[in-house]
């Protein structure tokens, strides 16, 4: 406060032109600085003991002319210090004392080194422009407070004002604002609180209601949002399964969803070569929905596991499909973590490494169908697996046997589906009849051929060429997808780790969006989740990472003139 | 008063301004109840003249809002007045692209509530 006042020579030749001359600019600051010292009842150090003594009576006298005695406490307020004080063209510095606000009983400097602002809380200080011996820098609000309330002494609800320590917050109005009592007498009146009581129920309300009604589908109202939000989707990794004694150094070779909890996941893996005591096959039922690090359930048997899936009608049991060309059944209401039924080794079953066992039908006629790679597809019953109830030679052309490596049925067929072979070819084939190479209509489906392009398939075409080929990969493709939800979305998996993710809307050209996994393992199975959201990958070195998939759409869309991107059941497209 | 008033402590000299407080802490509750849902940006309590007396925003925003939506409900309240002069505006909904702001109006008071509907 001192080197404010001795530095500032130009601020005494402003405060000059506002006093009269008998009232020294010198006197003017000391006695500002002793009310302060006087108010806060420190120890003030000084040059002058009888300068002090004088200063201090004068301004007891002063103060008590407005108004205000040494005791009377002054609320200090949060004043803008750019205020627009209409009456006063000149301000002198000021500054804030020295060791802060102590409480109510000080009045509030402000720092600014150009101007000197008086804040106090209106109607408590009167310091007044009128006042011929003490300078009021006001704003043109706190003016016309102190002016209204110039002859009125200090009001004492101040006491009550420190009770309601909230109430301080409240803010002023442009043409004229109310008092804290004002407030006080509003707010406890009968009508406001009808109001509020009737109001904030309403609002409530309103507020815990969660429908958005606005959102649309197009997606034209996400082309105005900033960021770096790009149409197509991205992926992010939510969470890593691996256990270090069951899948450590074992490749996964096969993932599936649970149809009855979506958070419950299988996944099939072959031997391990460094631990050859240990069981060759082994299956795990990993959980989603907890942090838990190790799986629900852990299923082995003696031959490596080469697919697994969820029984579709029966929540206990998971089918294993293994090298050896056994099926097995484990159920997890036992116990064991061997099968609880196995399908037997003989000429009857199959004798060849089954890839694909799928449950497929209605709850009360199902099947589970398997097919090894010796083009024998097999038909059991799930409660009798000690004879197929029908089996038959995935034969083309009569004479051909077709080495299947992959199946797919299409949603809501039970007799003809699409088998991948070795050879890399794509076949369409039926329970009860004959394997054709023909197309068939109203589906699409991927085929990974030779591991190394994806290829479009429309089942419509007459000749024997696929509808696209996507060749943006560097490495083998080992495994593809299409989205359960989104029709024109499908994702990839690759040799180098990599994760594409391909919308047909956008871009036939290149992916989506791509993610290269933590360590670039060869990653070989790729799983949707049924809602769509999470994508499971599994790779070689039996760690399975789950990516949450965000879909933004596109404005326009993508169309083949001949391929109709989304079908439903009943064959009219969506877009 | 009937309900709203809680004379707990009622001693003699102080009675009043307990009552006082402790009805003022059952608004206070209130609003820091709606402050507190998922979204809510802003709450103010305006009088019948558009001066906001109670408020969770800062000073210019407070004064801004409350200045605006009283024009905006006076011109509200009497297009439904003018359209049927026994009908009266209750609430008022404004959407915009990154807010929604409500008003719910009884007796010329105002409450307004800013919220974030994304979240």
């Amino acid at each position: 406060f001192f080197t404010c006042i001795n530095i500032k020579q130009s601020i005494h030749q402003k405060l000059q032109a506002f006093f009269p001359p008998s009232f020294s600019t010198n006197m003017f600051v000391s006695l500002c600085f002793v009310c302060q010292a006087e108010l806060k009842k420190e120890p003030v150090p000084l040059q002058d003991d009888s300068d002090l003594e004088k200063k201090r009576r004068e301004a007891d006298a002063l103060l008590q002319s407005m108004g205000i005695t040494p005791d009377a406490p002054v609320v200090p307020t949060h004043m803008s210090p750019t205020a627009k004080s209409a009456g006063s063209p000149s301000e002198a510095g000021s500054q804030d004392s020295g060791d802060g606000a102590t409480g109510p009983r000080t009045l509030h400097w402000d720092c600014d080194p150009s101007t000197l602002l008086l804040h106090s809380e209106p109607g408590y200080c009167t310091l007044s422009a009128r006042s011929p011996s003490l300078l009021l820098f006001q704003t043109s609000r706190e003016r016309k407070e102190a002016e209204e309330e110039e002859t009125a002494p200090p009001q004492p609800e101040v006491e009550a004002e420190k009770e309601k320590p909230a109430e301080k917050q409240d803010e002023e109005a442009p043409p004229h604002e109310l008092t804290e009592e004002e407030k006080l007498q509003l707010l406890h009146s009968e009508e406001f609180m009808e109001f509020f009581d009737h109001s904030t129920r309403i609002m409530e309300r309103a507020l815990s209601e969660h429908v958005d009604v606005f959102f649309d589908y197009s997606g034209r109202d996400m082309e105005e949002k900033e960021g770096e939000m790009q149409a197509g989707a991205k992926l992010s990794l939510n969470r890593k399964f691996v256990d270090d004694r069951w899948s450590k150094q074992r490749v996964v070779t096969c993932l599936d969803w649970s149809p009855q909890y979506p958070e419950l996941l299988v996944a099939s893996y072959n031997n391990n070569e460094e631990a050859p005591h240990e069981p060759d096959g082994v299956a795990l039922v990993w959980n989603m929905k907890y942090k838990k690090t190790t799986p629900e359930y852990v299923f082995h048997c003696q031959s490596a596991v080469m697919s697994a899936a969820f029984a579709k009608f029966h929540p206990n049991l998971v089918v294993g499909g293994t090298y050896s060309g056994q099926i097995v059944l484990w159920d997890n209401r036992s116990n064991r973590r061997t099968p609880v039924q196995r399908t037997p080794l003989s000429a009857a079953a199959h004798t060849h490494p089954v890839y694909c066992v799928n449950v497929v039908g209605t709850q009360n006629a199902h099947n589970l169908i398997s097919i090894s790679t010796d083009g024998k597809m097999c038909s059991w019953s799930l409660d009798m697996l000690s004879q197929p109830q029908d089996s038959m030679e995935l034969l083309f052309k009569q004479s051909k046997s077709v080495a299947v490596t992959s199946m797919s049925f299409p949603l809501g067929d039970v007799n003809n589906f699409v088998v991948g072979s070795e050879d890399g070819s794509v076949y369409t084939a039926c329970r009860h009849g004959s394997v054709t190479q023909k197309s068939y209509p109203c589906h699409l489906c991927l085929a990974n051929m030779l591991y190394i392009k994806l290829e479009l398939w429309n089942k419509k075409s007459c000749n024997n060429k696929p509808l696209y080929s996507f060749e943006d990969n560097s490495d083998y493709v080992y495994d593809v997808m299409w989205s359960p939800v989104h029709p024109a979305l499908f994702a990839c998996v690759d040799g180098l780790g990599r994760i594409d993710l391909w919308n047909l809307n956008n871009d036939t050209e290149v992916p989506t969006a791509s993610v290269s996994v933590d360590g670039s393992p060869a990653l070989n199975r790729l799983r949707w989740s049924q809602s769509g959201r999470e994508i499971a990958v599994g790779d070689s070195e039996g760690q399975i990472h789950i990516y949450d998939v965000g879909i933004i759409l596109k404005k326009k869309y993508f169309d083949l003139n001949t391929l109709v991107i989304a079908e439903n059941s009943t064959d009219r497209p969506i877009y | 008063f009937n309900g709203g008033w809680q004379t707990s402590l009622r001693s003699p000299v102080l009675g009043d301004m307990v009552t006082l407080f402790t009805f003022c802490a059952e608004v206070e509750d209130t609003l820091k109840r709606i402050q507190g849902i998922n979204g809510v940006i802003g709450t103010i309590v305006v009088n019948a003249e558009g001066i906001p007396i109670k408020t969770t925003l800062d000073n210019s925003t407070t004064v801004q809002y409350a200045g605006l939506l009283h024009q905006l409900t006076m011109k509200a309240r009497s297009t439904v007045r003018d359209i049927d002069p026994q009908n009266d505006l209750t609430f008022l909904r404004i959407r915009s692209k990154k807010h929604e702001i409500m008003v719910s109006t009884d007796k010329e008071y105002l409450l307004i509530v800013i919220q974030n509907p994304a979240e």
